[in-house]
């Protein structure tokens, strides 16, 4: 069984935002909804200011809180590691909305069950990418197996610098980032 | 430093507002039916030196528990997006969830409270109920009223508690997550059962009972108030950030400020004004202004306990780790 991760480039990120229009658009988000976003963070004082692109979506985490807060057994996770919901058993508690630190859910305000991101697995169950890999111009998000010491996800995080979102919450994400402004030694 | 964010969700990022009054109101009146509910329990219990405690009147709380307790759970389903798929809540039970053991301890206390209700009702009461079963259940129940009442205060301390676990575990939300949250919850929910015992009673002694109670809760609410705020402060950044709006002056922030002051007044007064209700002398029959003053000490906690509530679920969810990426 494979152990799905996505490992986010930050270097290649151009902020064209086509993977948010790409998740929209594969998993019918409601306007106004964003399963995944690009943050734009400007730091320092001008002129010396540097820029940052930030993809954020669910992290996917090995240790998720939103599973654990469930009442109902909808949010789970999968065998391969990903997180998904069971729009079924989803009664619109928001409880998961309020467990997750990276606050990437959302009720759907079409259906009323809670929603985030799923890796796209219906892809997955095809063999495809999620759909913001693949319209990724920049190459900037990469998704494979961990546990595959050939893949290329495998490959980067071996070879970079990289860091995952708010580690001291303890929820072990699946979601990688090369850091975008590495050490120069 | 500027921060720009595009595309984000404008419902989970940055601010989160998904629980609002109805979970406030049902936080509120599920302490209020769990602290009820030990109380009762401790006027059935309690030694009543060749008195008979209110009788006539003590029958009326069990009765109102499981109402109160239906209108919070009346408004927490009012707050579920999808109310037809509740159901799931009963198909499931996980372990590791609080909100799963608050669905399961709402289903087990039900036949609790109706069974405690039953068994305390008076005779000419249970006379006038038409069907006959009910009136059978109840006269088989009436010998076992201090029992029920013993198992009411467990279930009472797990019902009050278990919000406040619920809050507690959320680690995504600093404000919330707080060791010393439940016992808040459990101080605050016995407070206002004392306080709702001590408007609803009739007899001096019953009420006086419960003021004495009473003092001693609303002091140890306002230390473990202080203590909450305090763990906060000496906290890393996240912690420190969660209280901040309760300290802000700022127009954004405002309720929350009143929610402290609106606390700093009632609680304390609250507490002298009790002092003075049972150091002073009473005739044999409560004066008007002694009425007056109790019960208006008794909403004071009200009051407070529902302040609590509110500030807590919606200053909670602004309290997050979005700005310390």
């Amino acid at each position: 069984m494979p152990r799905y991760v996505m490992v986010i480039d930050q270097s290649r990120c151009i902020g064209c935002m086509s993977c948010v229009v790409a998740c929209k658009r594969e998993n019918d988000v409601p306007p106004e909804q964003y399963r995944t976003r690009v943050v734009e963070m400007v730091r320092g004082e001008f002129p010396r200011l540097r820029t940052e692109m930030r993809s954020e979506l669910c992290n996917h985490c090995d240790d998720p809180p939103c599973v654990h807060i469930c009442p109902t057994g909808a949010s789970h996770q999968e065998k391969d590691g990903t997180v998904q919901i069971d729009r079924r058993k989803c009664v619109g508690c928001k409880a998961c909305i309020t467990a997750c630190p990276y606050d990437v859910r959302y009720i759907n305000e079409e259906h009323g069950y809670a929603d985030k991101c799923s890796f796209c697995q219906h892809r997955l169950k095809e063999g495809k990418e999620p759909a913001c890999v693949a319209t990724c111009v920049g190459r900037s998000r990469i998704f494979g197996d961990l546990d595959d010491p050939n893949s290329e996800v495998s490959q980067l995080l071996r070879e970079n610098s990289w860091r995952v979102l708010k580690p001291e919450v303890g929820t072990k994400p699946h979601v990688y980032y090369i850091n975008q402004f590495p050490r120069k030694s | 430093m500027e921060l720009h964010i595009v595309g984000t969700n404008a419902i989970t990022y940055p601010a989160m507002h998904v629980w609002d009054w109805r979970v406030a109101s049902y936080l509120f009146l599920g302490g209020l039916s769990g602290g009820l509910m030990i109380m009762s329990a401790v006027n059935y219990i309690r030694p009543k030196n060749g008195q008979n405690a209110d009788t006539l009147n003590a029958w009326k709380i069990p009765v109102l528990i499981p109402i109160l307790l239906t209108i919070g759970l009346i408004f927490l389903n009012l707050d579920l997006e999808r109310k037809l798929h509740a159901f799931w809540f009963y198909l499931t039970f996980k372990p590791v969830s609080p909100m799963s053991w608050g669905a399961w301890i709402v289903l087990i206390i039900y036949p609790l409270l109706i069974a405690y209700a039953l068994a305390a009702l008076p005779d000419n009461i249970t006379r006038t109920i038409k069907y006959p079963t009910i009136r059978n259940w109840a006269d088989a129940l009436k010998p076992h009223l201090l029992k029920l009442a013993k198992v009411n205060i467990i279930a009472g301390v797990l019902l009050a508690i278990y919000t406040g676990i619920l809050l507690s575990s959320l680690v995504a939300r600093p404000l919330w997550n707080s060791p010393i949250l439940p016992v808040l919850f459990l101080t605050s929910g016995m407070s206002t059962g004392a306080a709702l015992m001590i408007i609803l009673a009739k007899t001096k002694e019953m009420k006086l009972f419960f003021t004495k109670i009473d003092i001693w809760l609303i002091m140890a609410e306002l230390l473990i108030l202080v203590l909450m705020f305090y763990g906060h402060y000496v906290g890393d950044a996240v912690h420190q950030q969660a209280i901040a709006p309760f300290f802000s002056t700022s127009h954004e922030f405002f309720p929350y400020f009143l929610s402290i002051v609106v606390l700093g007044i009632c609680l304390p007064l609250a507490v002298v004004l009790k002092f003075l209700e049972v150091t002073g002398e009473h005739t044999e029959e409560l004066t008007t202004s002694s009425l007056l003053m109790m019960n208006f000490s008794a909403l004071l906690v009200l009051v407070g306990g529902a302040v609590i509530r509110f500030a807590l679920v919606y200053a909670g969810q602004l309290s997050g780790y979005s700005s310390y990426l």
